[in-house]
């Protein structure tokens, strides 16, 4: 039973974490908290179950085709939803990301429908563990190419030269373009990359739990959760706070109660902001004047 | 002289305004009425939110939740003790007050994204307990037959009866901001808003002055949730959401952050939008959320800033010389 629920915890906690991960790149980048996050996740379910169901392609391609196509959405809703309003205050720039998530949950609504979907399992079946525990493959899958994603896109940022250009962005926009790197382009990128690795994380997700068009709210919730548990614009922060964030539902949802989920998950996220705000990996900044 | 002028101006514009309000219940059906007063009721919330962060910069999305938390303890009040509405209304402003204070002194230890993270989960908790919090929330049934408004033996039931007590209420609390706006308390919110390090070295006790911002939009929610109990009778958890705070965000920030007719003004328009967009039916939804991301590309500074911003460049086009001659 607890190795049972440790597997699917941690698998639902890559989940998190990649949409945390992509939350956190998007807010290294132009330093504002995409409130649409969570909608990339669904959408890029729906995509996978677009190509997957309606199209009839295998699960792989269908993810990975599900992916790019997340690649192109991150990059429209970046000249949409943030780069009209890049000087404007942030608060502004929160709103419309909040209408721009209310158009993609409608969107999905009008041209997916209403009634919950699924894709196909990458591996069928389940497994024992230890000879006690009965464990889905899907969650070993989920495991996996997660893990092979986020660190994918963990070496994409610290080893490469577009990396490096990425981060030269998100440190300091001015003194990047000075030294002649396209910003525009290095912030496109950082969206695309952002909605790439969620939008995964949907076509993931998706055969364990259905699909429907109201999932991204609870998901953000969690993300936001992940984020300031891991410490705020770390990415190896969001991806333990995600791993956090999935035991801590895993377990409090079978010993405390199911309807208290996601009332655990911000109990304990009060706490952490109360005692460490700067998270698990965060350095405190000092302010300035 | 030309400030008696304005004066004056202004005077006939806001008794325009009040007496068109007013003259509502005259040319509207139930239903709209009904939109017109669920509309007033989120003006109240939306003007708590102006307080916190028009004037003191903080973004919070608890508001939902402390409506949500007023119009529980009205129903408990009015139905379980047997209290007098009145003295309802009263102590679902001061419980909401008093817990949105209380919890500011912890929330406020945290600065700008931290407490907005830390707001939401308030939201995520207080929407769970009216969830699941059986014995004083109904649990998922909700609770029905809340009583309808009454002072002694005068009951507000009717629709149009509701529409003038919320009225009046908006009005008080319109008329209290504009009063804190020019106070002290107010000068040290906007003190804050502007650069909080600065409002520390002016002797600004930043953490009280916040807590108390929090209070204030506590007690607005709080009496705006004991307003909606009377009004529709049936409390559901699915009213006080997180997505309903997103709303009061969204109202506040179309109308313009800079005053409190911004808060009216937006809440009207959306209010209103969402019941002529209704024709569209399966569409509506869908052009709603393009039109906020369209207002916001278009005017960032809400539709108070933009039309100030008309004004203004309508005034120097006028009298180039105006403020030679003064």
């Amino acid at each position: 039973m607890n190795l049972q629920l440790l597997v699917s915890g941690i698998a639902m906690g890559f989940i998190y974490a990649m949409v945390s991960m992509g939350m956190v790149l998007i807010f290294r980048a132009v330093n504002i908290v995409n409130f649409a996050q969570g909608e990339f996740l669904m959408f890029g379910g729906y995509f996978c179950y677009m190509f997957n169901r309606q199209l009839h392609l295998p699960i792989v391609p269908s993810l990975i085709l599900a992916a790019l196509a997340m690649g192109v959405v991150g990059v429209i809703f970046m000249f949409t939803s943030y780069w009209p309003l890049r000087n404007a205050q942030i608060r502004a720039i929160v709103v419309s990301a909040m209408g721009a998530s209310i158009v993609f949950k409608e969107g999905a609504r009008l041209i997916w429908g209403s009634i919950p979907v699924t894709v196909d399992r990458v591996v069928k079946g389940t497994t024992l563990i230890a000879n006690t525990a009965v464990v889905q493959w899907q969650n070993i899958a989920i495991i996996g190419i997660s893990f092979a994603l986020i660190f994918f896109v963990y070496l994409l940022l610290e080893r490469t030269f577009i990396g490096n250009i990425m981060q030269a962005t998100a440190q300091d926009r001015y003194m990047a373009s000075l030294v002649g790197i396209p910003v525009v382009l290095s912030i496109a990128l950082t969206f695309a990359l952002s909605a790439f690795i969620t939008g995964v994380g949907g076509g993931l997700l998706a055969p364990l739990f259905f699909l429907n068009n109201t999932m991204g709210y609870t998901t953000n919730a969690k993300a936001f959760a992940a984020v300031v548990i891991g410490g705020f614009g770390s990415v190896p922060g969001a991806v333990i706070g995600g791993l956090l964030v999935g035991l801590i539902e895993a377990f409090g949802g079978a010993y405390i109660s199911t309807t208290y989920q996601l009332v655990i998950i911000y109990v304990v996220l009060v706490f952490f902001l109360m005692f460490r705000p700067q998270g698990i990996f965060g350095t405190r900044i000092q302010e300035k004047a | 002289m030309v400030n008696r002028q304005i004066n004056l101006k202004n005077a006939v514009f806001a008794a325009f305004i009040l007496a068109l309000c007013l003259s509502v219940p005259g040319f509207t059906d139930s239903y709209m009425l009904r939109v017109f007063n669920i509309a007033w009721i989120t003006c109240l919330c939306v003007l708590s939110n102006y307080v916190l962060l028009g004037m003191c910069g903080q973004n919070s999305f608890a508001q939902a939740g402390l409506w949500g938390v007023g119009a529980y303890i009205t129903a408990n009040v009015v139905m379980k003790l047997g209290l007098p509405p009145l003295v309802a209304l009263i102590l679902a402003g001061l419980g909401s007050g008093f817990l949105a204070f209380v919890l500011g002194f912890a929330f406020f230890r945290l600065r700008a994204y931290y407490f907005t993270f830390a707001s939401v989960g308030l939201m995520t908790i207080l929407n769970g307990l009216f969830m699941n919090w059986t014995p004083y929330t109904g649990g998922a049934l909700g609770i029905s037959n809340v009583p309808s408004f009454s002072l002694g033996s005068l009951v507000v039931k009717t629709e149009k009866a509701n529409y003038y007590l919320i009225f009046v209420v908006c009005v008080i609390a319109y008329l209290l901001i504009k009063k804190l706006y020019n106070s002290a308390l107010g000068r040290s919110f906007m003190a804050i808003r502007d650069n909080e390090m600065a409002a520390n070295c002016l002797g600004i006790n930043s953490l009280l002055t916040k807590s108390i911002a929090f209070g204030i939009t506590g007690i607005l929610c709080g009496v705006a949730g004991a307003l909606y109990a009377f009004l529709s009778g049936y409390l559901s958890y699915q009213t006080f959401t997180y997505q309903q705070s997103t709303m009061y965000l969204i109202m506040l920030m179309l109308g313009g952050t800079s005053a409190p007719s911004g808060a009216v003004i937006g809440t009207m328009i959306i209010s209103l939008l969402q019941e002529w967009v209704r024709p569209l039916q399966n569409y509506m939804q869908l052009f709603y959320g393009l039109g906020i991301v369209l207002l916001m590309i278009v005017q960032p500074e809400g539709i108070l800033g933009g039309g100030r911003a008309l004004y203004e460049k309508w005034l120097s086009r006028r009298k180039p010389a105006s403020t030679v001659a003064q």
